[in-house]
């Protein structure tokens, strides 16, 4: 142990840590729903549909993550006239509910990132996981139909399905530059794990070692990541010859 | 509405090209740094990509470790660790300033993500194309210069346009060294001033505006170029064998 890390330093950068995991495992998880919804609706019969879906992925594909995060935290709420801008995203009793379980001062700013890095993450993902549908042989689905499953269910089945299992790759690789995006969170007021290593810094002005510990930490978590969705790729793929998913 | 207009109005030369009487910033910067970093990174991505292929075993794993590390750790995180070493600790006897700690590091990060992806595509290049080469009497350098790199960047450009969209729209993380780049200049623009918090929205509209249409247009660029892909002509390489 470093003499400068005492016992309140270390639980804040511990807090900071848990933030960017939580974050990191909420974003993810919305992100993947959202970019299987995005993703589908692209490919939809209904016209309406398919270009809300559209707009929805090329406007949040093409806006860098942090302008992004900065326009959800810091720009929206300047809409709102002062009074019910505190009332509605800082002051009131869902806001001081989420406050008490995440321990989190000013709940709205991790909300907003929250949503930021979800749109960004479901806009890539629903154009990887939508390459990975255009590649399931549309033979595989007509030959469900034809042993009986409804539409939807074809379409669930074989195209949905494995279309994700043969865009797992592409899904990881994003997943985990999510996980890196995380840490641009502290930029809008959100205590993660790079923000409190900052703040850490300003104190023991020990920069060096600290910026190392970040690299080292995001390091670990992007591993952790990779390993534990690679075993979920291999799982999903059990059973499942690649050639009977696509024509090789 | 109308003084929301007139503010991005009066902002927009400091948006696209930089404040007057300073050095070019804005959008105009954001470019110049990606490309650099795209350009410069191409270079290294190719060394390190060869590298990763190398008999060598030293050089395999110096090239593949250096990826594997500059891909694990945020963007923002190798800008401040960077700059604290090579700016504020002045690591090789020079202090880089917070623009050159910056271009350098979007170059080495811009370099690990192309070289992951040459490294596939020189795994993909027939090694019959490059056995046939050298049996014809070619050099190493010559079947690297005249087979390998061609057919490897041709069948990677869609990857590759695609990851110098991602470095442009990442460049905007260089805001934490105040380098004086599109996003840094809507911050200075807005400033700490209270009365300008109506234009943030209209500010960051016009700011994620100006990103999605540069961004936008190079993803039609990459597009095109995958389909021009698919619909390639037979190219001299039909002779020798089945394109991987």
């Amino acid at each position: 142990m470093p003499p400068w890390l005492d016992a309140d330093l270390a639980s804040e950068l511990a807090r900071g840590v848990l933030v960017t995991i939580s974050l990191v495992l909420l974003t993810s998880v919305a992100s993947c729903v959202l970019g299987l919804l995005a993703a589908t609706g692209r490919r939809s019969p209904g016209v309406a549909v398919r270009r809300l879906s559209a707009t929805f992925v090329e406007i949040f594909r093409n806006v860098p993550a942090l302008i992004l995060l900065i326009f959800f935290a810091f720009a929206v709420p300047n809409v709102l006239p002062a009074d019910l801008r505190r009332s509605l995203l800082f002051d009131n009793a869902v806001m001081d509910a989420i406050s008490t379980v995440t321990t989190l001062p000013l709940p709205y700013y991790a909300l907003a990132a929250a949503t930021a890095l979800t749109a960004n993450t479901a806009a890539h993902l629903a154009e990887v996981v939508g390459s990975g549908m255009d590649a399931v042989a549309p033979t595989r689905a007509e030959a469900a139909r034809t042993l009986g499953a409804s539409a939807r269910q074809a379409n669930w089945s074989v195209t949905v399905l494995d279309g994700v299992r043969i865009a797992f790759p592409g899904i990881i690789n994003r997943l985990v530059h999510n996980l890196k995006n995380t840490a641009l969170v502290g930029l809008v007021a959100v205590p993660d794990a790079f923000q409190e290593i900052r703040g850490a810094i300003d104190e023991t002005f020990e920069a060096t070692q600290l910026l190392l510990f970040a690299a080292v930490l995001y390091l670990a978590l992007a591993t952790v990541l990779e390993f534990g969705l690679r075993r979920l790729e291999v799982a999903l793929w059990r059973g499942r010859p690649i050639d009977r998913v696509v024509d090789v | 509405m109308s003084d929301q207009l007139s503010f991005i109005w009066d902002q927009l030369p400091n948006l696209l090209w930089g404040f007057p009487n300073q050095r070019p910033g804005g959008l105009l910067l954001s470019i110049l740094l990606s490309a650099g970093a795209i350009g410069v990174g191409l270079v290294l991505a190719l060394t390190l990509g060869f590298g990763t292929h190398s008999h060598r075993r030293l050089v395999r794993a110096v090239s593949s470790r250096f990826i594997w590390l500059v891909r694990g750790i945020p963007l923002i995180v190798l800008l401040v660790l960077l700059f604290q070493f090579l700016g504020t600790g002045g690591l090789f006897g020079i202090r880089f300033s917070a623009f050159w700690t910056a271009a350098v590091t979007l170059v080495m990060y811009s370099a690990a993500y192309q070289a992951d992806i040459i490294s596939g595509g020189i795994a993909a290049v027939p090694q019959q194309l490059r056995d046939d080469a050298r049996v014809l009497g070619a050099g190493p350098l010559t079947v690297a210069r005249t087979i390998t790199i061609p057919h490897c960047l041709r069948s990677m450009r869609f990857a590759l346009i695609t990851q110098a969209i991602t470095i442009f729209k990442d460049s905007s993380v260089v805001v934490v060294l105040g380098v004086a780049d599109l996003t840094t200049n809507a911050r200075i623009a807005l400033g700490g001033d209270v009365t300008r918090a109506p234009f943030w929205v209209a500010t960051y509209l016009a700011v994620g505006l100006l990103y999605w249409i540069v961004a936008f247009s190079l993803g039609r660029l990459a597009q095109r170029s995958a389909r021009s892909q698919t619909h390639a002509p037979p190219a001299r390489r039909e002779k020798v064998g089945a394109h991987a």
